[in-house]
């Protein structure tokens, strides 16, 4: 009926047509995907501030800096005066740090550009995960190797549940986990040097000697214990029965 | 111009793949890239509430945080009084709680200090290899020296409080509780008589 031409013709573009749509359909299916999209964000910072240095090679421990993240929910970038702790001493003159002592003085932050997030209808919590001795490498990659901080694991759903259905693989770094030194074993480690210890004392001096798990609501606003239930020494929430696979675990 | 239709299938295969490799490797969507990631739904992602150390548009100072009411205190927060001048103050106002003399006590202790004071004093307190010594700054006295040794528990407690000239204040970052545990673990380096010297080790407690 149609000419040989116009058949022809039908064809490439339904061809062509066919083509984009699957380009289409595979960007949609993978590019949009947090492992795709999220993972590597290394976004310029205001100061080259560098991880490398400071947790690597100067061996501070994440906490010097992101201190609080033991109890609170948000894991704190710190302040202007954590810096000029030792900034007042070292390379006071520096031209990198001219912005640092710039914020000191007029008191304005220092607006560093926010990395890690997770959608607002989803709920993180930080010290429930550093207190069942979850290493910051797990989550966040080595950050002591990184000269500018970028995301290093997708931060989905499916992440999240792939660790909470099994956390004994996924879980990395050494346990008891360290600060600074994840994975790498300190010339002082028979001091227990870099191991974490989440019981608050407060606990333990109230109740007489006995090592109460946390349950103050302060420390991270939870008021379930810490599951019994280990394995490997490693506490495993969905053996223990306690939902961090329930939805409103996270989306409340 | 003849083409059969599995070349056509070919050809559109082969573009799709260099649509990818260059979305790849141009910038965008690859590994590392200085671009916020893409967000095709948005929706509920970002919310209007206040989310710590975030910009906050609907307060005029643009910040999240909120100060406090002038002469109030958040709860559990124990603010330190004592201002650096006030030594003497210090010895009566700093009560020592005298922590059981336990390996989990000093075991807090040393952690608290290997966080926060090794970067100057180092892990054996003796300041000389720390991490800013080593880079030039002079003078961070040595904490097992019998001078330090001889200062009171109130005024250490002080110290790491309140700061002493170069050394800043930790008020903010350490609990009251964990700078007792600290001096506990700082007496056990300076081998202070009926303290453990080391911490035995035992598995950390969850
Ligand atoms: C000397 C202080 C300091 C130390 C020590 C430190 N950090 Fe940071 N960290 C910062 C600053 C400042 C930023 C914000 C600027 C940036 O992203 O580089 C930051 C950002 C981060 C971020 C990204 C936050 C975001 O916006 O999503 C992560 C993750 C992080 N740090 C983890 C760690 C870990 C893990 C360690 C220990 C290995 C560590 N930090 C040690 C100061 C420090
Ligand atoms: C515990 C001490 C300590 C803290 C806290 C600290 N730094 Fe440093 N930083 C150092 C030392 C030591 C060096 C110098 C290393 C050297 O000389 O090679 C340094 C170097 C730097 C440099 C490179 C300066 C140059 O001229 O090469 C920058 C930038 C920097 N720090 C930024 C920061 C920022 C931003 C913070 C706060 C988040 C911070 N530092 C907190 C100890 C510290
Ligand atoms: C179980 C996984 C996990 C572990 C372990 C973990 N983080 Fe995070 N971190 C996250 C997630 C998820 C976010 C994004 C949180 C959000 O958007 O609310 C984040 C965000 C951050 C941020 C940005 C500020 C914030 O709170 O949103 C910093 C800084 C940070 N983490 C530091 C650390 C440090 C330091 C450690 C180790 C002491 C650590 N994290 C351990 C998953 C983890
Ligand atoms: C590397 C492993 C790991 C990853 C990744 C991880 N978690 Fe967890 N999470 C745990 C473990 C282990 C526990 C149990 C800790 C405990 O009970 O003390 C837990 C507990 C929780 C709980 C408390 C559950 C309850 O019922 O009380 C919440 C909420 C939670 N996680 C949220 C998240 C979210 C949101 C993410 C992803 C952004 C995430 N977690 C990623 C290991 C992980
Ligand atoms: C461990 C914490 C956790 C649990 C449990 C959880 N979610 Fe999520 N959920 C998340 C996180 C984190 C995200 C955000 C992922 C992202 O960044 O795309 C999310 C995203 C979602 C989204 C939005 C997806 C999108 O791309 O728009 C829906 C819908 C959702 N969850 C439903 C559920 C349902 C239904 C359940 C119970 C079966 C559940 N979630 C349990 C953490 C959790
Ligand atoms: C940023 C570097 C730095 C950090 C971190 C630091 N200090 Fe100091 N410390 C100093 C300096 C500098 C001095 C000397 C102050 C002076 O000149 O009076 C000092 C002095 C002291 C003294 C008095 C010694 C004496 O004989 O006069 C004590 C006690 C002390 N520090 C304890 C601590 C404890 C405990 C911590 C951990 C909570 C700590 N310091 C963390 C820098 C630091």
């Amino acid at each position: 009926m149609f000419s040989r031409k116009f058949d022809m013709g039908v064809k490439i573009g339904g061809a062509v047509a066919g083509g984009v749509v699957a380009v289409l359909v595979l960007i949609g299916y993978f590019g949009f995907r947090n492992s795709f999209a999220d993972v590597g964000y290394r976004p310029e910072q205001p100061v080259p501030f560098s991880h490398k240095l400071h947790a690597g090679q100067l061996q501070i421990h994440c906490q010097y800096c992101h201190a609080g993240v033991e109890k609170s929910a948000h894991s704190p970038v710190p302040t202007t005066q954590t810096c000029m702790n030792c900034h007042t001493a070292v390379k006071a003159e520096s031209p990198k740090l001219q912005l640092v002592r710039d914020s000191y003085e007029s008191g304005n932050p220092i607006q560093w550009v926010r990395i890690h997030k997770v959608p607002d209808y989803a709920h993180f919590n930080h010290s429930r995960h550093i207190r069942a001795q979850i290493d910051c490498k797990s989550c966040h990659g080595p950050v002591e190797e990184m000269g500018v901080v970028s995301q290093f694991k997708p931060l989905s759903m499916g992440w999240c549940l792939d660790c909470h259905r099994n956390p004994e693989a996924n879980i990395v770094g050494a346990r008891p986990i360290s600060g600074v030194f994840t994975g790498k074993v300190h010339d002082m480690k028979n001091l227990l040097d870099s191991s974490y210890i989440f019981t608050p004392i407060k606990a333990q001096v109230h109740d007489k000697g006995e090592l109460e798990p946390l349950t103050v609501p302060q420390y991270g606003g939870y008021h379930t214990k810490v599951p019994p239930v280990t394995v490997a020494g490693i506490p495993h929430p969905k053996k223990a029965g306690i939902g961090p696979e329930n939805c409103s675990s996270c989306h409340y | 111009m003849k083409l059969s239709f599995s070349k056509l299938v070919q050809i559109a295969a082969v573009l799709g793949l260099v649509v990818l490799a260059v979305m790849l490797f141009s910038g965008n969507m690859t590994w590392f890239s200085t671009e916020p990631p893409v967000e095709i739904q948005p929706n509920l992602d970002h919310q209007f509430r206040a989310i710590p150390q975030s910009p906050n548009t609907f307060f005029a100072d643009g910040k999240s945080l909120r100060e406090p009411v002038e002469g109030s205190i958040a709860r559990g927060a124990q603010p330190y009084a004592l201002g650096q001048g006030d030594i003497d103050a210090a010895e009566t106002a700093n009560v020592d709680p005298n922590l059981p003399n336990t390996e989990f006590v000093l075991a807090r202790g040393q952690n608290r200090f290997n966080t926060f004071c090794s970067p100057c004093h180092y892990y054996n307190g003796q300041s000389e290899n720390s991490a800013v010594s080593k880079k030039g700054w002079a003078g961070i006295p040595n904490l097992t020296r019998p001078e330090t040794a001889a200062l009171s528990n109130a005024r250490i407690f002080h110290i790491i409080s309140a700061g002493q000239n170069l050394m800043p204040s930790y008020a903010d970052k350490i609990d009251p509780i964990d700078r007792w545990a600290i001096i506990r673990y700082l007496r056990s380096l300076q081998g202070v008589e009926g303290v453990a010297s080391k911490p035995v080790a035992s598995t950390a407690t969850n």
